[in-house]
């Protein structure tokens, strides 16, 4: 039984929806154990409403928040799939039939960049990166809209040969920048090397990695708790408004490339919406987070 | 926690002060949209007509989607801050013009707002992004939705809330702002986050 167009479309408009409605049970749990150790009574407080909000999302089946971003997607074909229809155009159905059927419906977010202009159709409209995954039997699709607390405060910058210090003088340059604006506590996402298009992409896979994984390199798990630490000093905290948990988590990707290296660096907030799901070959469909 | 009834007095808005938390009841005005805080201005400047009052008013950068109900009346189905730095430009005449008493919404608003806030005496709300579900529950009444020829959550919606929040005073209307004190603050702080890093990579990493 091959993919098909019909999984295809159901599945990602099924992953937007279900996006918006919960917080990853990862992220939900970062924040409890952020609460246990902040020392700010503003902050705790403020961590407390996320936690209520989020439970209280999921448990009336509502929008975690009202911006919905624009639909985000990133997809890996196994190659030992067989397809049957056009699957990259179900993703493109399945979104426009999900903004006349789904309850509550949607804000107009998709923006003409050119007029401003916002509805629920545009230009290349969702986004989505396609990747193939070797010897899988199985489509692994990640959902992660974005919004202005998970994509407006991203930032990229190419240097030539840097230091190990360079790196991370930069991506705290990033977290100064973003300070308070991007609903912290956050989850930071570093690429490092291959090309600009490359590099921005790692930042944005690892914002999508299970919380607080560490990557299997030594090197760059050492930099990722540096990090985690160094940007929990800098006191933004929930919300901007004080506190010791700026970052729930640092993830850092890396791809070799020239020696001209960029470095990227993104941020997802506190919701942190992330929805997961695979299609096997066989029919069926198992959603993973 | 304080309770602070809108629109609140000024004696009560001057008592207030960054890091306190409040909950709100009473009227509220909304909106999460760049043209219409435009408008807004351009009323301000006598060259549109305004479609409610808003001396003295509390106006809060959210957006809401707001929709007719079938008996005709009007009804929210969620409402949610918005940042609202990206209106600095536009806060500090419409603040001094309306004689605003509170604004607000999430990631704080910058110094020349603050300075028009501590002249009229007006506080800086901050609300939890990603508190749809929370703030919308404190909704008791939708009072009128104004420009509705603008996607809805640009609209310009008064509501009637009870125990909104709870929501942070993030700048206060004596010019102090959790904001700036913080940018300061990290600023100050990253030579020697900096060196803590150069530290832990044991002289790894090159200078």
């Amino acid at each position: 039984m091959p993919i098909t167009y019909a999984a295809m479309k159901q599945a990602t408009a099924d992953l937007y929806s279900w996006s918006l409605r919960k917080v990853p049970d990862d992220t939900k749990l970062a924040l409890a154990r952020a609460r246990d150790t902040e020392s700010n009574p503003v902050a705790q407080r403020t961590l407390d409403i996320m936690l209520k909000s989020a439970i209280a999302a999921e448990t009336s089946d509502r929008f975690v928040c009202s911006d919905s971003g624009v639909p985000v997607y990133s997809i890996a074909l196994g190659t030992r799939i067989t397809i049957d229809g056009d699957i990259k155009q179900a993703v493109v159905d399945g979104f426009s039939e999900l903004v006349e059927t789904i309850k509550p419906p949607l804000l107009k977010h998709v923006t003409n960049p050119l007029t401003n202009e916002r509805g629920y159709h545009g230009k290349d409209m969702p986004l989505v990166t396609w990747d193939v995954i070797g010897g899988a039997d199985y489509v692994d699709i990640t959902c992660q809209p974005k919004a202005l607390g998970s994509g407006r405060w991203a930032a990229l910058e190419i240097f030539s040969f840097p230091s190990l210090a360079r790196i991370e003088e930069y991506v705290m340059e990033c977290v100064l920048k973003a300070g308070s604006q991007h609903c912290p506590p956050v989850i930071i996402g570093v690429g490092i090397g291959g090309s600009f298009g490359h590099c921005a992409k790692l930042a944005e896979a690892a914002t999508m990695r299970p919380m607080g994984s560490r990557n299997a390199d030594p090197t760059v798990a050492a930099m990722e708790e540096r990090l985690l630490k160094a940007t929990n000093l800098t006191g933004f905290g929930p919300m901007g408004t004080g506190g010791d948990t700026t970052a729930l988590a640092v993830h850092v990707e890396y791809a070799s490339g020239h020696g001209f290296t960029p470095v990227a660096v993104a941020f997802n907030c506190w919701i942190n919406r992330r929805t997961r799901a695979r299609l096997y070959d066989d029919g069926r469909v198992e959603r993973v987070e | 926690m304080k309770r602070l009834a809108v629109p609140a007095g000024r004696e009560a808005i001057r008592s207030l002060r960054a890091g306190d938390m409040v909950l709100l009841d009473g009227l509220i005005t909304i909106t999460a949209g760049l043209p219409t805080i435009q408008r807004l201005v351009e009323c301000a400047g006598g060259t549109r007509e305004l479609p409610l009052p808003l001396d003295g008013a509390a106006l809060f950068h959210l957006g809401s989607y707001s929709q007719e109900t079938p008996e005709g009346g009007l009804e929210i189905l969620y409402m949610n801050p918005t940042t609202s730095t990206r209106f600095n430009p536009l806060m500090p005449g419409l603040i001094r013009h309306f004689g605003l008493s509170m604004v607000g919404g999430k990631g704080g608003l910058d110094a020349g707002c603050a300075e028009a806030m501590a002249e009229v005496g007006c506080v800086y709300l901050s609300f939890l992004g990603g508190g749809a579900e929370l703030h919308t529950s404190a909704i008791r009444e939708v009072v009128s939705v104004h420009w509705s020829d603008l996607v809805a959550h640009y609209r310009l919606v008064t509501l009637r809330v009870e125990g909104l929040g709870p929501l942070t005073v993030g700048i206060d209307a004596h010019g102090r702002s959790l904001y700036a004190d913080l940018q300061d603050t990290a600023a100050a702080r990253m030579p020697a986050i900096l060196a803590g890093l150069a530290a832990a990579r044991g002289g790894a990493g090159g200078p």
